[in-house]
């Protein structure tokens, strides 16, 4: 059967052609196709790992940014709450130094009242005992022979004008 | 709409192979003498040729160069079309006979038929060089594209050629051998499926620049298991070597009787012939069954007349399409299982030393 016979001719050609084919193929296209399939497919493995890398990284950024955020919120109460603080110390230190100011303003007040009270009470006295004297003298005047009776009487008038004032 | 209209076109189409039938057969009539012979045919188609037919047409076929060397060694080199009908050019005729079936002969000093040296281009060594022209015109563009644009992905054909590369490098070679022996045999691997793969579909075009049967060639299957022969025990390692001629088996196994060695040998061979079987057998018997079916239509319409000959090509342009696209699938499985194949020896030839 001719079918199953090889022919010789044929072999020789396909031989040569084939050797041909696989030395252009492998000389011009294999090696520089071969190259890029196996290097595209690294570059897809890493882009994936990269896209993942980033992915993680932007969400552990995000968590980091919450807890800052939360701790600058912390200390902001924080410092207001110092502030509010301080206010009120404040204010309790002025009126405490108001009031002591307002004491001592008082009490010298009070002392220089005294001491003219004392002074008028001084001077009044020796005012009545002036006039005592000047009534003395008059009734004196009038009345030479003085009796007992006189002088009881000046004595109660004198009290009486003590107890007055 | 659309369905009725496909169904009427449908219709008409066949309404109108029969009809072609008939006519042709009511105008083959007139030559009573033209016996239709199915297996004279069938095989016509399926072997090589010195020229190369085109359509419509019997008595003018593309002449091929044929170069013979004679007796005495002298290369002579002619146009086919110069013994097409029976002629002699320089002492070469074409034997008809069944001893030299449409093989060049000439006739030596002795006055003996004999078979000069015969490396002419025939129809199949041109559809060859077809091949090797289209298989480059494939890949050589995608190398190109790769070297312009860098990792960008082509698009269209290019892309389509860089998908099938793909599929076979990465699913294949490389799952197969791993990526750094994948990467040294890829180049071989490569060339071999899409050579068979292009043939194998240029085997199921018809007209000239396709039509040959190439891969159903059993001296092109040939040359291609041997290339795989030679891949595999050039590059076979020490241990491939050793478990060859002396497996790791109970020793009455290979000592006084190399059973298990000469088994082994006899495997080493029946690898590559299977691989070359296959693809022949597979691409042969599936031009074979569309020429069958063909062949019905003359056959019925010798024995039952007009009648039954347009039924039957009907039905046996049914089945011949439904073959065509079966044949279109196991083209590409049996580029894919020869690639698989050959991969697979290769990886088994590349045995490391793995128990102690």
């Amino acid at each position: 059967m001719e079918l199953f016979m090889p022919e010789a001719g044929l072999i020789f050609w396909m031989f040569v052609a084939f050797v041909l084919l696989l030395g252009i193929l492998a000389k011009f296209g294999w090696p520089t196709i071969t190259k890029m399939v196996d290097e595209r497919a690294t570059l897809i493995d890493k882009g994936v790992e990269y896209a993942e890398a980033a992915k993680a990284s932007l969400e552990d950024s995000e968590t980091q940014a919450r807890a800052i955020l939360a701790e600058a919120n912390r200390q902001q109460l924080e410092i207001l709450q110092e502030a509010a603080q301080m206010k009120s110390q404040i204010i309790d230190e002025a009126k405490k130094a108001a009031a002591a100011e307002a004491k001592k303003l008082v009490d010298a007040a009070a002392i220089s009242i005294e001491q003219s009270r004392k002074e008028a009470e001084l001077q009044f006295r020796q005012e009545v005992s002036q006039f005592a004297l000047t009534i003395a003298e008059n009734i004196i005047r009038k009345e030479l022979a003085g009796d007992k009776a006189q002088a009881e009487m000046v004595e109660q008038l004198l009290n009486e004008l003590e107890h007055k004032n | 709409m659309k369905k009725h209209s496909i169904l009427i076109i449908c219709i008409t189409l066949v309404v109108l192979a029969a009809a072609l039938s008939i006519a042709l057969f009511d105008h083959s009539h007139h030559d009573e003498n033209a016996k239709f012979d199915a297996k004279e045919t069938i095989f016509d188609h399926l072997v090589d040729h010195y020229s190369w037919e085109v359509p419509f047409s019997h008595s003018h076929k593309i002449p091929l160069p044929i170069i013979v060397r004679d007796y005495e060694g002298d290369w002579h080199c002619f146009m086919s079309n110069k013994v097409e009908h029976g002629e002699s050019c320089e002492g070469f005729y074409i034997d008809q006979s069944e001893a030299y079936n449409g093989k060049i002969v000439s006739v030596n000093d002795k006055g003996e038929v004999y078979r000069p040296l015969d490396i002419s281009i025939t129809k199949n060594v041109a559809a060859l060089f077809i091949t090797i022209i289209v298989v480059c015109l494939c890949v050589l563009p995608l190398a190109r594209w790769y070297k312009k644009n860098g990792n960008k992905a082509p698009r269209g054909f290019v892309g389509a050629i860089e998908m099938l590369t793909c599929m076979i490098y990465d699913d294949v070679i490389k799952s197969i051998l791993g990526p750094e022996k994948g990467r040294r045999f890829a180049p071989y691997l490569l060339t071999a499926f899409y050579f068979i793969f292009v043939s194998n579909l240029m085997g199921l075009m018809v007209i000239f620049p396709a039509g040959a049967n190439l891969t159903g060639n059993l001296a092109v299957t040939m040359v291609l298991a041997i290339c795989t022969f030679l891949a595999v025990n050039i590059f076979g390692t020490k241990e491939y070597w050793k478990e060859i001629f002396w497996p790791d088996v109970p020793i009455f196994l290979k000592a006084p009787l190399p059973i298990m060695p000469f088994i082994e040998i006899f495997g080493v061979f029946t690898k590559p012939i299977a691989l070359m079987v296959r693809l022949f057998a597979n691409m042969m018997g599936g031009h074979m069954i569309v020429l069958v079916l063909l062949s019905l239509i003359f056959i019925f319409k010798e024995m039952g007349g007009v009648a039954i000959a347009g039924g039957t090509t009907v039905l046996s342009l049914g089945f011949t399409l439904f073959m065509y696209i079966i044949d279109t699938l196991v083209s590409y499985i049996q580029a894919y299982v020869f690639t698989m194949l050959s991969t697979i020896f290769i990886s088994l030839a590349q045995v490391e030393h793995h128990h102690e």
